[in-house]
């Protein structure tokens, strides 16, 4: 851009505001690694769960949910070494961010209050992941993300009313619709644009 | 009819390219406005520190690693002036 001084018409002006505005919109880099991240890793514990539900005889396969643990350290190191590299930080990824920390919140006070009654933890934090994935998808303006958090809500049903084994599967089908598919689709996306940009 | 006056400072094209960007985010860096605007580091600095010192803006100096980083966000001044400097281009469009 050349020096500042130049005088400028109204239609100039209007021109900068609206190039350097759209710019900005929705630049939210690398949104796919945590929705992989976490398809997979509830992926992993949900299917092994129902496996083990079904072919062997130990007594607490719900067990392999604590890989959440150290999960939730991963994703938070992640967020915070490749937040400390962002170039850029935009009101879209401010809004993305406490999201999905206020589902991390939100899921730890459901997980607390239904120990008691952990057949209804899953439908529960379906439903919340669905309306965090909403939000996500509709920030980043990515349709397959916005279909997945639906699919959230259909199997959130099921595993209320399929009974035990179907509930394990729900969830595991959830991570496929909710987050895995979406995810790899934004990978792709976010690849593509890197591409675009060099 | 009589116009509103546009502010002088933000009536030129770097500096209103900068506010403009910043006014639609939380903070950026002084690399990514460069990028963004195309503008040399040398001219980009001047009119960066003009903004400042009329309190449009705010940098903040770190480092990242080894290497020195500036940060710079809009400041509720800035962003009324940049609230107004619209207002005020929407009535000289009108005529």
């Amino acid at each position: 851009m050349e020096n500042q001084e130049k005088m400028m018409t109204g239609e100039e002006s209007l021109h900068i505001i609206t190039e350097m505005i759209n710019r900005t919109k929705g630049n939210i880099r690398q949104a796919s690694f945590h929705i992989l991240f976490w398809g997979w890793l509830l992926f992993v514990c949900s299917i092994s769960e129902y496996l083990l539900h079904k072919f062997t005889n130990w007594a607490t396969p719900w067990y392999v949910w604590f890989l959440v643990i150290p999960g939730i350290f991963v994703s938070l190191i992640y967020g915070y070494v490749s937040g400390r590299r962002l170039r850029i930080f935009t009101y879209a990824s401010m809004v993305y961010m406490w999201t999905w920390l206020a589902f991390l919140i939100a899921g730890t006070v459901i997980f607390i209050v239904t120990s008691k009654d952990p057949e209804v933890f899953p439908p529960l934090i379906l439903s919340l992941a669905g309306m965090a994935t909403l939000i996500s998808g509709v920030i980043i303006r990515f349709r397959p993300l916005i279909a997945g958090s639906i699919t959230f809500w259909i199997f959130a049903l099921t595993a209320y009313f399929g009974g035990p084994d179907i509930e394990s599967l729900s969830v595991s089908v959830a991570m496929l619709t909710g987050y895995l598919i979406p995810g790899y689709l934004l990978k792709r996306k976010e690849n593509n644009n890197e591409i675009q940009r060099a | 009819m009589k116009y509103r006056e546009l502010d002088p400072l933000l009536h030129s094209q770097l500096r209103l390219a900068v506010i403009s960007l910043l006014a639609g985010v939380e903070y950026a860096e002084f690399t990514y406005i460069q990028e963004q605007t195309g503008a040399t580091a040398g001219n980009l600095s001047v009119q960066l520190n003009r903004l400042k010192d009329a309190g449009y803006i705010e940098l903040i100096k770190k480092f990242r690693g080894n290497y020195p980083q500036t940060i710079c966000r809009i400041t509720p001044l800035g962003r009324q002036k940049f609230a107004e400097y619209i207002d005020a281009l929407k009535d000289y469009l009108k005529t």
